[in-house]
């Protein structure tokens, strides 16, 4: 089961962000692995695949054709299978209530784009890192709340 | 009807274990959290099979002695935040070093290269992790979980909860509790 | 009230006539004794006569009689004897006819007794003389007692005869002067009740006199009244109509017909011509509630269309009442309105609200979809700026840095407008929740998103204890940290930022400035600070957008926080005034309902 890896999955249509999010773990010293998609239905035929391996993290762009990031994030949670992946929304918009919403949801993660690189990278060190201790200290993954 | 559960992560972890090694046939004697002590030597088929075992549950026989150092110096920081009766009156860093025989140069360096995170950060995030479960199965309000945690003050907790989690204590009360709720609904 | 006093002159009336009857029936009695009175006494009076005429002519006969008898006695001629005995039968008649005169007095029946005993007596006599005549032995001394006794016994009659002559004129006295003392009173009280009579028929006549002319004044009244209510049927559009559920009629008012398009009165007032005009949509329905109304003998208000012979469509709304009249008739009396105009412009009303909302809506929604959408690039141009200074940087030249630079701090600008703009478009959108909130933790929430700040500016921020209420939480924390940031912004250089929050509970009466609040209560909510403040002369503009009072140079603002706090206020039907002074600092009053 365990691997040396950290499995990220990135949802978003927007080929920049794509760019920007691949580059930042480039650059980040962290062991990962990071796929990419377009869309929501092109995840979710991923995640609902017996094939495939669920990622650690999940990040989740809000506005995406097909199938909104609110729309997979309720069939996630729907999903027994995929109940242990934690889901960060990767959002360019963050009013406190879009938050709380997605949090309800269940995303245990908030993120709103950053402007600058180097912001970005140190976010998603947090992230990864944070996820990391979740997953390996025994903590209650139900009370895993982060918003940055 | 839906139960919230509080789990004694040792006890469970605990009786795992001993289900598992027994199971094996395996002489041991646990030490501590995340620590057992094989009285006989271990063959490497019975080695294989106790590994694939544990995986089954999530835990890891930690191969490096780094690896062990660090879960020592998580088991010590978590028993300094979750049991009230190891009163630490000097710096948490003297007391690790104390503890576990090593300068907390060398501990702080160690940890920061396997976890990718620091001691110190380690250390918030299990006292934030208290106060939650405190926040959510507890009748303290969080002036007393300020008080139980050690904090100077509630603004301190406070701020280091927004810090870390990047919402406030009452925001996360909220959600966790709206979660609850429709949780509940679905289960009607 | 007058139709009691008109019931009173009524019962009066009747009593009045009641009274007058009964003076005439008492009188047409009185004039009926009367006049059998008059016709008994003059009964009486021939009556009387006749008995002394009788009586005369039995003394005349026996007389007769008595010397005819002594004309026997002496030619003893028996011619003498036929004509005393005939003379007998004479008597015996006037006896019969003096019996049924004399009737029932006792006193008179005795004395006729007696009389008769008497001539019975003489008879005797005559007969026992005669023997001795017959015998010739008319000069003994019997026959001379006899022939004496005789003349006693008819002494006697002629006594007896006029005793009750004078008896009978007695009585004929007695009964006259009875009558005299009755018939002297009469007149005198025909007079009086004659009098008492008119007295009462003049009062009646006044009486009624006196209710013709109020009824008068009240039939002009009525007059006006009707012609009015046809004036303002006319003008405001409405007719009625009265159902004599008893009779089952119908009366339509002239303008109710003219609401169905017709000339008044052109067509029988009843259900089924009225249902003829009634839209085929409505028709089932008014005809059920009209069936409920017979049932009910009350019509709710309903509403329904009429369809005009010319076409055109009217809304119609009716109601109905059952209702009383003073002889217990039972009516219901209805009143039909045409309300076309008022739907016609309520549906207009309706339309252009709706258009506003729209527009309100697509405003709002084109404002958050521009500014939330207007991040996505400039968040990217950022990004990439920051890839192209840590990675490039090297090979520019200097003014390429500066160019970099000036970029940079341009799109951190564009930044800062587009979040506020996105900010208050936030607090525009409609459907927040009001939940009632501990307003010192919302106020520490604030404090928390700008702790940063208030340590880098060491600033002092004192705070009264908050109430708990009502609040929209999102916009309340919002309008806390615009405030505070505001002040931390405009601080002055080279000082400790003060910032001071003071809550009051306010009566609105009591302040000034809550002279046109609508609520009694507010939390007054004070923020005072230390910093540059600011003319009072805009402190009414300070909160319109965009608009700014420092130059984005000196002080980085957008001039959207205080729309944003504006906004947020409004949101919660509060007030928020600001009070400035140059180098002195301003103050903040906000007022929240309570």
């Amino acid at each position: 089961m365990q691997t040396d890896y950290i499995h990220i999955i990135l949802a978003d249509d927007d080929e920049d962000d794509i760019l920007f999010f691949t580059d930042a773990f480039d650059e980040l010293k962290i062991n990962t692995k990071v796929n990419t998609f377009k869309d929501g239905e092109e995840l979710m035929d991923y995640l609902n695949d017996d094939q495939s391996r669920m990622p650690n993290v999940l990040f989740l762009d809000l506005n995406m054709p097909k199938k909104t990031g609110i729309e997979c994030l309720k069939e996630i949670k729907a999903s027994h299978k995929m109940s242990e992946i934690a889901i960060a929304i990767y959002s360019t918009s963050a009013s406190e209530e879009d938050i709380e919403k997605t949090f309800v949801l269940g995303a245990n993660i908030y993120i709103k784009k950053p402007g600058d690189f180097k912001k970005l990278k140190k976010l998603l060190s947090e992230v990864v890192s944070i996820n990391w201790q979740y997953h390996t200290n025994g903590l209650n993954k139900d009370n895993f709340l982060l918003s940055l | 009807m839906k139960l919230f559960l509080k789990f004694d992560f040792n006890t469970v972890s605990k009786k795992i274990l001993e289900s598992k090694f027994n199971g094996l046939n395996l002489e041991y004697k646990i030490i501590g959290f995340g620590e057992v002590e094989l009285l006989k030597k271990i063959k490497p088929e019975e080695y294989l099979a106790l590994n694939d075992s544990l995986n089954d549950y999530g835990i890891e026989i930690v191969e490096s002695q780094k690896g062990i150092l660090v879960q020592k110096i998580k088991d010590t920081i978590i028993d300094m935040v979750f049991n009230e009766d190891i009163i630490v009156n000097v710096k948490s860093s003297v007391y690790l070093s104390e503890k576990l025989g090593h300068s907390y140069g060398y501990l702080s360096n160690l940890f920061s290269e396997i976890t990718y995170s620091s001691i110190e950060n380690f250390m918030i995030i299990q006292k934030i992790e208290y106060s939650k479960q405190l926040l959510l199965n507890s009748e303290l309000n969080l002036t007393e979980i300020a008080f139980k945690l050690n904090y100077s003050s509630v603004a301190h907790l406070s701020t280091q909860f927004k810090n870390t989690t990047g919402i406030t204590p009452s925001a996360f009360q909220r959600i966790i509790l709206k979660r609850r709720d429709i949780a509940q609904q679905k289960a009607n | 009230m007058k139709r009691n006093n008109l019931f009173k002159s009524t019962s009066f009336l009747r009593v009045v006539l009641l009274l007058s009857l009964f003076v005439i029936l008492l009188i047409g009695g009185f004039t009926y004794r009367h006049i059998s009175n008059l016709t008994n006494s003059e009964e009486i009076v021939v009556k009387t006569y006749n008995v002394n005429l009788e009586l005369e002519h039995i003394v005349s006969y026996l007389r007769d009689a008595e010397s005819a008898h002594r004309n026997y006695i002496v030619t003893k001629d028996r011619f003498y004897v036929n004509t005393y005995l005939n003379a007998k039968e004479k008597v015996n008649r006037a006896f019969l006819k003096l019996e049924d005169l004399v009737g029932l007095n006792s006193n008179q029946q005795k004395n006729l007794t007696v009389l008769n005993k008497l001539t019975d007596s003489l008879y005797n006599n005559f007969s026992k003389t005669n023997a001795f005549v017959t015998d010739n032995t008319t000069n003994t001394e019997t026959f001379k007692t006899l022939f004496f006794e005789e003349k006693i016994i008819m002494d006697s009659i002629r006594r007896q005869s006029n005793a009750m002559f004078d008896l009978e004129n007695k009585l004929l006295n007695e009964k006259q002067n009875e009558y005299q003392s009755d018939l002297r009173f009469t007149p005198l009280f025909f007079y009086l009740v004659l009098l008492a009579t008119l007295v009462l028929i003049i009062m009646a006549y006044n009486k009624i006199s006196n209710d013709l002319k109020k009824i008068k004044a009240k039939n002009d009244q009525l007059l006006i009244f009707e012609e009015s209510t046809n004036q303002s049927e006319i003008i405001g559009k409405h007719g009625n109509w009265v159902w004599h559920i008893d009779s089952n009629k119908f009366i339509y008012s002239d303008n109710l017909y003219r609401l169905l398009g017709e000339e008044p009165q052109s067509f029988e007032a009843n259900f089924d011509n009225f249902l003829k005009f009634v839209h085929p949509e409505d028709v089932d329905k008014l005809a059920e509630d009209l069936d409920n109304m017979i049932d009910a003998e009350e019509l709710p208000f309903v509403n329904y269309r009429i369809v005009q012979k010319n076409g055109s469509i009217k809304h119609l709304k009716a109601y109905a009442k059952s209702f009383y009249s003073a002889d217990g008739q039972k009516r219901l009396l209805g009143n039909t309105s045409d309300i076309t105009d008022e739907i016609e412009s309520f549906l207009e009303l309706e339309e252009r609200n709706l258009e506003l909302e729209r527009n309100n809506k697509e405003l709002s929604a084109f404002n958050y979809a521009a500014s939330h959408d207007l991040q996505e690039p400039l968040r990217k141009i950022q990004t990439f700026i920051s890839r192209l200074e840590e990675k490039e940087s090297d090979k520019f030249s200097d003014p390429g840095h500066q160019y970099l630079d000036r970029i940079k701090s341009a799109s951190a600008r564009m930044r800062l407008l587009i979040d506020d703009l996105l900010q208050f478009s936030r607090t525009n959108k409609p459907d927040k929740e009001f939940v009632s909130a501990d307003l010192n933790e919302l106020f520490e929430n604030a404090k928390q998103d700008i702790v940063e700040i208030i340590l880098e500016k060491k600033a002092q921020i004192t705070s009264d204890t908050l109430p708990r209420a009502k609040v929209i939480v999102f916009q309340m924390q919002q309008l806390f940290l615009n405030l505070l940031s505001n002040s931390l912004k405009y601080c002055k250089k080279e000082t400790v930022p003060i910032i001071e929050i003071n809550y009051s509970k306010v009566k609105a009466n009591d302040d000034p400035l809550l002279s046109k609040a609508p609520k009694s209560f507010y939390h007054k909510i004070t923020f005072s600070d230390n910093g540059i403040g600011f003319d009072q002369k805009y402190a009414g503009k300070i909160f319109d957008l965009f608009n700014r009072l420092h130059n984005k140079q000196e002080y980085s603002g957008t001039g959207i926080g205080l729309s944003i706090c504006k906004k947020i206020i409004d949101n919660h039907q509060g007030f928020i005034f600001a009070k400035g002074e140059i180098n002195i600092g301003s103050v903040f009053t906000v007022y929240l309902p309570e």
